[in-house]
Parts: structure tokens; C-alpha cells; sequence
């Protein structure tokens, strides 16, 4: 690791100007990505500007909303009376996510911007344009069986490894920052972005921008029907190589709203929108679950190692749905 | 290198903590700067060069680690585990990946498992940490200790130390209900010698006798 | 043969003796010693796999803050072994030429290091290593085996071999053929390799290391640097898992012994993780394929077993994959081949149970297809055909109790509740699968030398090289050297894991309880001996000219044919010597060499599968072993715990992935690479025959460390065949082969 400066902003606004005089500093929450990073060699930040400690860290309700600060810890929101009553799904996607530890460093601001845990991006020697634009991607020809089946351009392949985020964005969850030009809201599925032609970037969000909080809207009939199912290669702390958030809000043996997305797919937690437009209005049958999850894949592609992606989502959405309906 | 006890702590709460190095390079030390820099790319002035690294690169870091308060001054990019291990000598917390991905290094701080290899030590300032070292209270061993050595809940032993401090949180944290829970919440610790079966035994033997810690 | 562990003074299920240590985090591994001064060599790694390094910039790493050295095959000292080879550089242990790090500008693996930079900081050598910067003449490499199975070559250790008639098969009326593969899988002890060195004296150096045989790397360091053996100190006590991979001198070492050199400072090397995948040694990825006929009674007429190992340019390493196919099964007509293919990597080594644990995946596979094409259920199949006598040599066996193991396991495990259809049984929704194989594992055993002494105190000191690597060896050998002195065992105090200790074989090939406890068995005996000859030559008392053989030990106190007694103290006291020593060389009897020593089990697995995502779960496990007599009952448990593990791992996870373009590791972490964790494993159940055999060694002990993992996987795939009816012949069974 290059030496680097630490400084340590006692509030948001000196957080964010701290980043925004500095071209080459960056914020510290949890340190448990960053860090990884920065031992790899993968970034080098010269300046850490360490938001840990700001008062960022409340979970409440107002209103329909349930707020919930940035620096809250993984384990924190997971284990939180209030989501486990409301919103059990993203509780489900935390305690999927990495390991109890790694959970007590986590904050919720930096799981949804850490990077992708592509090998190729990982290796200094080998090509990757998210890392090193213009490199190349190694994984388009190359090992790709935890890659991208939605979204992927060829330039990059890469996945969002967070199981945090799908939940989120099932969720409809709004993203709150703060920048030096004062507060913004961008809903969820518009934070994170597909790679295209500059797959360094991950995100919408500007250079400076301080995460102060998401905020996700409660719905009492997807509490009672939510379940996030994640498949992975061994039982415990390993990436999804799929994943699915659903949430169904189920009156009269009729789906009335549904919330459908699935990790480990694609450059972005992906919202299965196809699959959740054929579902509105229909009952909770298996056969209309197999409809959807059709309907879900239709844009898929596979890319040698990950083709088995192209059977394992759709079976793993039929199964989530089937378990949350009981059918 | 640690310098024990040299430093006087420069935080001044509520105020921007800038570094030693971010305040030298404020104040006099900039003409420092300007005239050592020829002589970091000499060879021959190699004493020069450390020293001005030295100063420029360490930060104060007050800590306490097992119950002792430490006066630290440490350059930034120090992880906890490196600073525990090989300028305190503390080596029980161990390094299995340095990456995240073991769970050997794990450590209590402020009472919470995390992993201390991805911690920078400058961000525990202020913080209580408490290692496999500080686990027993004077000679007699934590419940947790006892109950490895007699479930033989090890066997190389390298994992062991990440694996007790998991399971005494796994129970503070209320996640030893069952075995299927303790071997999900125990699952952040690695043990390729494959001592699960007997470290789910220590651990459900622990929580039977409500031995919270 | 004396009665072993049955009283109170011994107990057998002893706790670790060095488990305080373990438990308090007061161990020292190699990598923790406090020595004073010392400085940190981090490795720069080549980035690609074959070919030479062009250029080699080291400037600026040199400039660094904190940069003592740079070392680098430019500007390394002399090495007196590599420089002026004597006649020819063959490793007596594998054939071909060693590796020799920073020897030349040769690459002939993926990240072989090519420079260590030695800083006083951790933190600033890491640092400096990233400023190394190396240009190369690329070649392409060829890391596939399945690619080059052409380019397979014999190595001298694996002649092919038949008995019998090689066209049995043929005719046989019932016969299967398959492929089956296992891929790279890496040992990953949890501490990675590292060593300590400090050069006492320009010829005269000590050495912290992690090694399962302090013998062997104090003779390697001593050949390779021209050194004298009391010149060499080899320090290894605590060793944070090996498994094989600690059994030879590996660059990590080797560069710490130059970098340690050049500086004239310790220094202390630790590899990172992903270093340790292409370094230290590996398990070799295998093609192979097994034919076996049977009457339709089950009677197995021919097998047929050709295999292919991987190795590395340049040297050739040879397992013994194809040896349970020789001698598991009653069969007249058996041949096996197995050829190596060289790939650019570096070169595999032991791997926990090596060679039977690839080689039985693949046999025991095939006689579960057998057992469907038969229409007979695989147990009594394997009943069938188990053999009476060694079918490879016609030797009795020393003892066998694989049928015992056959059937406690399947009592234990409800084999007879199984229903022999595929796919036809359930749990809770998921479909369930039962599956099993059998295994069996060389016992082998080598001289050992080692001293015991009985101290004023009232104590017993033995000493001897050994490693202890996790097995429980310590513990083993203070039990066994307390039953042999007939004292407390509290009052023993072993001491292992050093050079200058009385020499010991290495730790592996699941010999140690056999060559070391027969060796503290002997040199107990021997001191007793000794003891009982100066008692009897003391004039004047009640032992004066006693025959030896009058005098025996027991309770604590010697006693003569009359009654007489005297304690262990008092005898001291009686003879005016502070303390008596005894040291002896124990060695394979000859007796040995008329029967055929094996280790055996019966694996009984049972899982879950997923219908729909296809995880598979492990359920339920039982694992009947015949290790002969068990010496201490937790620490043999935990040998076989420790086996369904890597089994599990092995079985359904653990595969080193090469991105066969660059010949570069894409998985090698933790995170990418999985080894079980907690909750990928079940309910175990242990069963030991814990009959003693009466061949082998004086404590009736067999090999224990690997036999629990010889079969394992193959009972995993068994299993998972049971559930789905999906066969899957190329290990792991990850769920994308069952979608
Ligand atoms: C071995 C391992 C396994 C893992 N497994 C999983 C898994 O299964 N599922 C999963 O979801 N995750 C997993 N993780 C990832 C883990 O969840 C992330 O590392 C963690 O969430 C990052 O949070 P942090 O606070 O530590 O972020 P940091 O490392 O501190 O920061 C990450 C990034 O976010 C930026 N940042 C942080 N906070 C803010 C903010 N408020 N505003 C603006 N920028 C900010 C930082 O500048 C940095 O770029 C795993 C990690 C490891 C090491
Ligand atoms: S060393 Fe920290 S998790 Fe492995
Ligand atoms: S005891 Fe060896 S790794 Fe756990």
C-alpha cells in the first residue's frame, strides 16, 4: 500500500469538502472493501477521509419511510426490531451477505458502492477495463462463471456482488446524498449503472457525493410475503451466483403488487420488471411463476462459464415465488 | 516502527483531525520538505530519508488493548492485525488471508467480532480492543478456552484464536440457539484442519451453561 | 505385547498437551518469533507463466524508505549447491531438477517469484515490492492437461503394473467404462508459509520455519548452502496445518535464507494467499479412466485403471493414485498405468492422502456404476469382492477389518432403509441421497530415533524431532511414552518439532504414531532396561544381581520377582545420579515384511439436493475406520472430522482454476477458492473398530490422518447419483453440473 494521509471530519459538510478540495481522496466507512482494494494495488487513494464516526447512523420510521443513515452497520440494520418487522426482506439480504465480522464493519453506504469482485479486476497483470480502461476485459473470453447475464457490454462482464442492494432495489428504495451543492434523492434503480463503454464507473453518483442515508417506502403486505433466496457454492460466506428478492402483496388469491430482482447478474442489482408486469394481477400459481420467470430471461446471455445462470435464475424464481405463496 | 508512549494525543474533539503529515506540510515543515527532497532520491543520505518518512508518514493513535491504554504513533496504512502482531507483539490474533476472507485475525472492538486485517489501526483510536491474549483473567482461561481445549476444538491451532473470539461474540450476539445457528454464525471463521464438528460442541456447551462473557 | 491405555494413569481421551497454548494465542509460528532486529522480505511475483525476464528495474524499490535489499537472481550470492553443481542436481525425493529461486531469468510457473525486497517495516517492503518492475519475453504456456495428455511421460516411482490376464475384461458380462477428473486442489493450511531466518555466522544459521519434518529441511538447507549439520537449526514446534504441503523446502524459505544473507539481517518472509497456490505445492489435477467386468453375480473379473497426473517441467511428481485399485478389491486381473503430464506450473507435492484420495474418487465411482449395471446393491457388491488376502502381492494382511467397518457403519447409518432407485427418496422437499465407498490407505512406518530420560524430579523427558502439524502427535507420544514408563502421564514432558532433537521421519503418509511411537516405545523400553542393569549391578540391597528381566515396572515403582519395590525417585536416590538416559533407534521389524499393512473404511453419506437451485447439503455421515488400536479417542475423532471435511471441500467445492491463456490463477483466494465452512458440514458419526494390529508397531496403531478421506468423495458422488440420478464424473460437483 502507498502512504497516504487520514483525516478524520467531524461533520458531513467537512466530510464533503475534505473529498471535494482532493482530487485523490476518497471516504473510509467500513474500510472492509476499501481496504481489500487498496492491499491489492486495485486503487490508491492519497488521502482517507475517514466518515466512520459521523452522525450518520439512526434507523426510524416517518411517515410511510422507513430512514435508515449510511454509516449503519450491516449487522445493525439486520438485527434492528423496526426491519425485521417491516421489512424482513432486506434483513433476509444482509444476513445472506459476507460473514458476521465482515457485517459488524460493513455500513450501508459503502456495500452499495463496493466494487465488483471480478478476478480480472482483482490482478494487477491481468486486463480489465473497469480498473484500467481501455485494457480490455478478461473475463468476456476467459473465466466467467460468476459473471453478468443482463446488461453486459464488451467492455466488461463484471457483476455488483452486493446482496444488500438487491433487497433495495425490490424495494424501491431512494438513495439520499450530499454534495457541495447541497441534498439529493436518486431512486434506487437509477443509482448504480450498466457498464457500457466506461464500466469504471459504477455508479451515478459525482465525484464528492457523500451516501447520508436510503430511505424505502413500507408496504404491509410485502413484510408478510418477502423472502430473498441466494445461491452460492458453498452454505455460508461466499458471493451469490445468483440471487432473488421478491416480495409479493397478496389480497383474494391475487397478486396485487410484486417486487422482483435478482443479484449476481448483471452491473447492477437488476429489477426484474418483465416478470413483475405479468404477475400483477394474476393468482400465485405455479405455472403463472413459471410464466414470469420466462418472461424474466428473456433478455439473458450467457457467455460460456455463467451459461448455467440462464437455468439456475429462473429456477430460483420459481422457487422464491412458490415459497413465499406457499404453493 | 512503534514509539510507545512518545506521542501526546492531538485530538482535540469536535475539530478537523488533520495528520502529522497533513500539519507539517501546513507549517515550516513545507521549506523541509523542499530541502530534503534531493536528498530522498540520494542513496548515500538513506538515515535522512527515513527520518523525514517517518515523521511525515505516523499518526498519534491512542488504544487500549486488553485493558492496557497504549500511546501510539503509526503510519495510516497499518492494518490493526499488523499492528497488534508485529509492533506489539501481540500475535495470537493471526493472519490466515490478510484479505477478509479467514476470519483468523478476528478481534473484539468496543465488544463487536470484526476483522482486524481490513481495520486500519489509526481509525480505532480511542477504541478498546481485546485479543485472544486478553481473554483469560489472569491464569484462569474464559469458559470458551476450556471448553476448546476439552472439545478438542482445534487442531493445528492456527484458526483457533479467530475461532474463540467468534464464538464468544457468536453467544454475546445471541446466535447459539441451535447448532444450525452457531455453525451459520460461526461460518466468517475458517478451519481447514476441520475442527467444526467439535468447535459447534465447545460452543453449544458454553451456551448451555449461559456463559456470557 | 502389553495392554495399552486401559488404566487411569493414561487416559485415552487425554486433552492436547500444547492445548493451553493453542487457546491463549501463546503458540509462536513460524512467522511470530521475536527476534531482535529482524526485517520483512516481501516476494515479487512474475506475471506471467512461461518464458524470461527481459529486464528487471529494482531502482527505485531500492530507494524506498525503509529498503535494505533488493535481491534478484542479478545480484543473489553465491550458492554453493545451485553454482557448482555436484555431478547432478537430482532431488533424492523427486525426480528431476529442484527449483531454484532467483537461480536464473527462467519462468516456469505463474507468479514465480522473481525478486524480494527486504524493508524494516512490513508495511514499507509491501510497498517497495509494488515499485519492482520486471519486463519479460513472453511464451506461451500450457497449463490444460486435458490438452496435453499426448505429452505424458513415466516416471521411475510409477511403473505399470498387472496381474493377471489384461483381456478379462473383454468377456466379462457386465462391464462399465468411464472418465473420471479431479481438478487442482491446494492445501491452504490456514498459516501460509513462512520462515524466519537469522544467520548466526556467515556459516552458521537458524531458522523459524513451518515445516512437517525438521529433519528434511535442515538436510536440505545444509546440502543447498554447504553448511554442517550443527550449523542448521531448524525451529519448528507449531505449524498452523501442512497436509503435505510442508514437506520439502520451498522458495519462500529459500528466498528468506538468500535475502537474510545478502542483508546480514533477519528476515522473516510470510506468503500472501494467493501466493500460495502456485508455490508450495498442490494436489495434481487427474485424468483418468477405470473399466471394471463382473459376472453378474458381482464378481469383479477384470479392472482396468489408466491415469494421468499433472507435474511441472521440471520435475516429476509421482503419486500413488492408482494404488487402491491394486489391492481394495478381490480381482485377478488388474492393471493400472499412470503417466505425467508436464504443464507450466510449479510442482505439486503430497496432498492429504495423496494419490489414493484422486485414484479412489474414480474407482469408487466406478464400482458404484457397477453396482447399478449389476442391478446389486454397491455394499454387498463391494462384500462380494473383498479381499481375504493383498490380491497385489498375495500377502495376508497385517490386520483388516473392513468387513467390521462394512457393517457397523451401515447399521449406524440405516443403509437398509435406502431404496436402491435413483431420485426415489425425499426430505422436507429436497431430495435425499445416500451413497458410500470404501478406503484404504498405506501403513507405513520408518526408523526413529529418540531419547528418554528419567529426571530426579520424578519426571520423564522424551525428545524427538517430530512435527506436530494438528494430528495430536504430542499428546500421543506423551500417552504412549507414560504407558510405556508406567507413570503419570501429567508427569511426561515431550519435546518435539526441533532439529537438534534425536532424528524422526517427517509428518506425513500418516506414519507417525507407527515410526515415532514405536520409537518412544523402544526408547522407554531401552531406558527401563538400562535402569533395571544399574539397579542390579548397585551392591548391597535388595536389586543387587537380579537378571534384568526380573525387574519391571509398574505403578510407578520398579519392582524385582520378590515384591520388592522401589519409586522412580528413590531408585535415582539410590544410584547417586541426577538422571538416566536412554536414547534408541526403533525400526520396522522384519516380521513386517511377510504381511501387508493397510488402513481401511467404510463411508456411509447421506445428502439433500436442492430440486430446483441444486445445492447440495450434507445431511448425515458415518465413517467406520480400521486404524487399528486408538491411542487417544479425541484426537482421533478429530482426525476423521477433519477427513469428511476436506472430503466435503473436495467433493463438491475445491478446484484451483487456471485461466489457461495466461497459464494464471483466477481463483486464488479464499473468497474464489472454497474450502468448507462451518455450515457446510453435518452430523458426524466416528466409528473405530479400535483393534489393535498385531504386525505393525508395539502399540497396535495404524496410519489415522488420511484413510478418512480415501473414498470420502466418491461416497459424496455416490450419493449425490442416489438423489439425482445425475452421475458426475469430474469433480466438484458444484450445482451448475446438476442443473
Ligand atoms: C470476504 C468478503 C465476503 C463478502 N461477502 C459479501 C456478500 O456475500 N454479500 C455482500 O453483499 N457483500 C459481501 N462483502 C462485501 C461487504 O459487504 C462490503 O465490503 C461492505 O459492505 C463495504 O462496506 P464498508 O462500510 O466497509 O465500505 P468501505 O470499504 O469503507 O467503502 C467502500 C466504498 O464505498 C465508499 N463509501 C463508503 N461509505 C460511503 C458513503 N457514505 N458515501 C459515499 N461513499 C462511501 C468508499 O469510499 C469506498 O469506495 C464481502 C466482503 C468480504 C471482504
Ligand atoms: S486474516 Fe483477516 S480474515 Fe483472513
Ligand atoms: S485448527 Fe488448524 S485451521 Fe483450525
Amino acid at each position: 500500500m502507498i502512504a497516504f494521509d487520514y483525516v478524520r471530519p467531524n461533520s458531513a459538510k467537512a466530510a464533503v469538502d475534505a473529498i471535494t478540495k482532493d482530487a485523490s481522496a476518497q471516504f473510509i466507512a467500513g474500510g472492509s472493501n476499501l481496504v481489500d482494494l487498496m492491499k491489492h494495488g486495485v486503487v490508491a487513494p492519497q488521502k482517507l477521509v475517514d466518515i466512520s464516526r459521523l452522525p450518520l447512523n439512526s434507523i426510524e420510521q416517518s411517515g410511510n419511510n422507513i430512514r435508515i443513515g449510511a454509516l449503519c452497520l450491516n449487522s445493525e440494520v439486520a438485527e434492528h426490531a423496526l426491519i425485521k418487522e417491516k421489512l424482513p426482506l432486506l434483513a433476509q439480504a444482509l444476513n445472506a451477505g459476507a460473514s458476521p465480522q465482515i457485517r459488524n464493519m460493513a455500513t450501508v453506504g459503502g456495500n452499495m458502492l463496493q466494487r465488483t469482485r471480478c478476478t480480472y479486476f482483482y490482478d494487477l497483470a491481468m486486463p480489465c477495463n473497469k480498473r484500467q480502461p481501455g485494457s480490455g476485459c478478461g473475463a468476456l473470453k476467459g473465466y466467467n462463471r460468476m459473471h453478468a447475464i443482463f446488461g453486459a457490454s464488451n467492455s466488461c462482464i463484471a457483476v455488483h456482488p452486493s446482496d444488500m442492494c438487491v433487497a433495495l432495489a425490490a424495494l424501491d428504495a431512494t438513495v439520499i446524498v450530499a454534495g457541495s451543492k447541497g441534498e439529493r434523492k436518486i431512486s434506487f434503480v437509477d443509482f448504480h449503472r450498466l457498464p457500457g463503454d466506461t464500466p469504471e464507473k459504477d455508479t451515478h453518483l459525482q465525484k464528492g457525493e457523500l451516501i447520508t442515508a436510503v430511505e424505502i417506502p413500507v408496504n404491509d403486505g410485502f413484510a408478510k410475503h418477502s423472502l430473498y433466496t441466494k445461491v452460492r457454492d458453498r452454505a455460508s460466506y461466499a458471493f451469490a451466483l445468483v440471487s432473488v428478492a421478491a416480495a409479493l402483496d397478496l389480497q383474494n388469491n391475487t397478486i396485487q403488487h410484486v417486487r422482483l430482482a435478482a443479484g449476481g447478474v448483471a452491473h447492477k442489482p437488476w429489477r426484474l420488471m418483465a416478470a413483475e408486469k405479468y404477475l400483477k394481477g394474476k393468482s400465485p400459481t405455479e405455472s403463472n411463476f413459471k410464466a414470469a420467470a420466462e418472461a424474466a430471461m428473456s433478455a439473458a446471455k450467457g457467455y460460456g462459464y455463467n451459461d448455467f445462470k440462464l437455468t439456475l435464475l429462473p429456477n430460483t424464481i420459481i422457487h422464491t415465488l412458490k415459497t413465499i405463496a406457499g404453493v | 516502527m512503534t514509539n510507545d508512549n512518545t506521542q501526546d494525543k492531538q485530538e482535540q474533539p469536535g475539530e478537523l483531525l488533520e495528520t502529522r503529515r497533513q500539519f507539517l506540510k501546513q507549517s515550516s515543515a513545507i521549506t523541509a520538505i523542499a530541502l530534503v527532497a534531493p536528498a530522498l532520491v540520494d542513496a548515500a543520505e538513506k538515515k535522512l530519508d527515513e527520518k523525514a518518512a517517518d515523521i511525515f508518514e505516523k499518526v498519534p493513535l491512542s488504544i487500549e488493548i486488553n485493558g492496557k491504554q497504549h500511546q501510539l504513533s503509526v503510519e495510516p496504512r497499518v492494518t490493526l492485525l499488523d499492528l497488534l502482531r508485529e509492533q506489539l507483539h501481540l500475535t495470537g490474533s493471526k493472519k490466515g488471508c490478510d484479505y477478509g476472507q479467514c476470519g483468523a485475525c478476528t478481534v473484539h472492538v468496543n465488544g463487536k467480532r470484526v476483522l482486524s486485517c481490513l481495520s486500519l489501526a489509526v481509525m480505532q483510536d480511542g477504541k478498546k480492543v481485546t485479543t485472544i491474549e486478553g481473554l483469560a483473567t489472569g491464569s484462569t482461561l474464559h469458559p470458551m478456552q476450556l471448553a476448546f481445549i476439552k472439545h478438542d476444538g482445534f487442531q493445528c491451532g492456527y484458526c483457533t484464536p479467530g475461532q474463540i473470539m467468534s464464538a464468544v461474540a457468536c453467544i454475546n450476539e445471541g446466535h447459539a440457539g441451535s447448532d444450525d445457528e452457531i455453525r451459520e454464525h460461526m461460518s466468517g471463521n475458517l478451519c481447514r484442519c476441520g475442527a467444526y464438528h467439535n468447535i459447534v460442541a465447545a460452543i453449544r456447551e458454553v451456551n448451555a451453561k449461559g456463559g456470557k462473557s | 505385547m502389553g495392554k495399552f491405555f486401559e488404566r487411569p494413569l493414561v487416559p485415552d481421551d487425554l486433552d492436547r498437551v500444547e492445548g493451553k497454548e493453542k487457546v491463549t494465542g501463546t503458540a509462536s509460528y513460524a512467522a511470530e518469533y521475536d527476534v531482535p532486529g529482524v526485517h520483512y522480505g516481501v516476494l515479487v511475483n512474475s506475471s506471467i507463466a512461461k518464458g524470461k525476464i527481459s529486464t528487471l528495474n529494482t531502482r527505485e524499490a531500492e530507494r524506498s524508505p525503509g529498503v535494505v535489499a533488493v535481491v534478484t537472481h542479478l545480484n543473489r550470492p553465491k550458492i554453493p549447491f545451485w553454482d557448482n553443481p555436484p555431478e547432478q542436481q537430482d532431488n533424492k525425493r523427486v525426480e528431476g531438477q529442484e527449483f531454484r529461486v532467483f537461480f536464473d531469468d527462467t519462468i516456469y510457473f505463474d507468479r514465480q517469484p522473481i525478486a524480494l525486497v527486504i524493508a524494516d517495516t512490513f508495511e514499507r517492503a509491501t510497498y517497495a515490492a509494488s515499485l519492482v518492475k520486471a519486463t519479460y519475453k513472453k511464451e506461451s504456456p500450457s497449463t490444460n492437461i486435458k490438452n496435453n495428455l499426448d505429452k505424458a511421460l513415466t516416471a521411475k516411482q510409477a511403473q505399470d503394473y498387472s496381474r493377471g490376464d489384461k483381456d478379462a475384461l473383454k468377456s466379462a458380462p457386465v462391464k462399465i467404462e468411464a472418465q473420471y477428473t479431479t481438478p487442482f486442489q491446494v492445501h491452504n493450511p490456514m498459516e501460509t508459509h513462512a520462515a524466519t531466518v537469522v544467520w548466526d555466522a556467515p556459516d552458521k544459521v537458524t531458522v523459524y520455519n513451518k515445516t512437517q519434518a525438521t529433519k528434511i529441511a535442515q538436510q536440505d538447507i545444509m546440502r543447498t548452502f554447504g553448511l554442517k549439520a550443527e550449523n542448521v537449526i531448524v525451529h519448528s514446534p507449531y505449524v498452523g496445518g501442512a497436509f503435505g504441503s510442508s514437506s520439502r523446502v520451498w522458495p519462500e524459505e529459500m528466498a528468506a535464507l538468500i535475502g537474510a544473507k545478502k542483508s546480514g539481517k533477519p528476515v522473516k518472509v510470510m506468503l500472501r494467499r494467493d501466493e500460495a497456490f502456485n508455490m508450495v505445492g498442490y494436489r495434481p489435477t487427474s485424468v483418468q479412466r477405470i473399466s471394471i467386468g463382473a459376472q453378474s453375480d458381482g464378481t469383479m473379473t477384470g479392472i482396468n485403471h489408466e491415469a494421468f497426473g499433472s507435474t511441472s517441467q521440471y520435475e516429476k511428481f509421482a503419486e500413488r493414485i492408482v494404488d487402491p485399485t491394486k489391492a481394495l478389491y478381490n480381482c485377478a486381473n488388474v492393471s493400472t498405468s499412470y503417466r505425467l503430464v508436464p504443464l507450466d506450473m510449479s510442482t505439486p507435492c503430497w496432498t492429504r492422502g495423496p494419490g489414493e484420495t484422486s485414484g479412489s474418487f474414480a474407482l469408487e465411482s466406478a464400482v458404484d456404476e457397477l453396482s447399478y449395471a449389476l442391478k446389486m446393491d454397491p455394499l454387498e457388491l463391494r462384500l462380494k469382492n473383498f479381499a481375504e488376502k493383498d490380491p497385489d502381492n498375495g500377502k495376508p494382511w497385517s490386520s483388516n477389518y473392513l468387513k467390521e467397518c462394512y457393517e457397523s457403519g451401515a447399521k449406524k447409518f440405516g443403509w437398509k432403509n435406502r431404496n436402491p432407485q435413483p431420485k426415489s427418496m425425499q426430505k422436507d422437499g429436497w431430495l435425499l441421497g445416500m451413497g458410500m465407498a470404501a478406503g484404504i490407505y498405506h501403513a507405513g512406518r520408518s526408523p526413529a530415533t529418540v531419547s528418554a530420560t528419567l529426571r530426579s524430579n520424578g519426571t520423564l523427558l522424551v525428545q524427538t524431532s517430530v512435527a506436530d502439524t494438528g494430528p495430536g502427535s504430542a499428546t500421543i507420544m506423551t500417552q504412549i511414552a507414560a504407558e510405556a514408563m508406567s507413570i503419570d502421564v501429567r508427569k511426561v514432558e515431550f519435546q518435539w518439532g526441533h532439529s537438534t532433537l534425536p532424528p524422526a521421519p517427517g509428518q506425513f503418509g500418516s506414519q507417525t504414531t507407527a515410526s515415532t511411537g514405536s520409537g518412544v516405545y523402544d526408547a522407554v523400553k531401552a531406558l527401563q532396561k538400562k535402569i533395571a542393569g544399574m539397579l542390579s549391578g548397585k551392591q548391597g540391597w535388595a536389586f543387587s544381581g537380579l537378571p534384568v528381566e526380573d525387574i519391571s515396572f509398574a505403578d510407578e515403582m520398579i519392582v524385582d520377582k520378590n515384591g520388592d519395590k522401589v519409586s522412580y525417585d528413590d531408585a535415582l536416590k539410590e544410584l547417586s545420579v541426577k538422571e538416566i538416559k536412554a536414547e534408541f533407534e526403533s525400526k520396522p521389524t522384519e516380521e513386517r515384511e511377510q504381511y501387508s499393512g493397510y488402513s481401511f473404511a467404510a463411508h456411509f453419506v447421506e445428502v439433500l439436493v436442492h430440486p430446483e437451485t441444486k445445492m447440495v447439503k450434507m445431511n448425515r455421515v458415518v465413517c467406520a475406520v480400521d486404524a487399528g488400536r486408538v491411542i487417544n479417542k479425541k484426537t482421533a475423532a478429530s482426525q476423521v472430522y477433519g477427513s469428511m471435511v476436506w472430503g466435503t471441500g473436495i467433493a463438491l467445492m475445491e478446484e484451483g482454476i487456471l485461466d489457461h491463456r495466461y497459464g494464471r490463477y483466477v481463483n486464488n483466494d479464499f473468497a474464489n477458492y472454497h474450502i468448507p465452512v462451518n455450515a457446510d458440514i453435518c452430523h458426524v458419526d466416528v466409528l473405530f473398530t479400535d483393534k489393535p494390529d498385531p504386525i505393525l508397531d508395539p502399540m497396535g496403531a495404524k496410519g489415522l490422518g488420511e484413510i478418512g478421506l480415501v473414498g470420502f468423495a466418491a461416497a459424496v458422488a455416490n450419493a449425490v447419483y442416489h438423489a439425482t440420478g445425475k452421475r458426475v464424473r469430474d469433480l466438484p460437483i458444484t450445482l451448475d453440473k446438476l442443473l
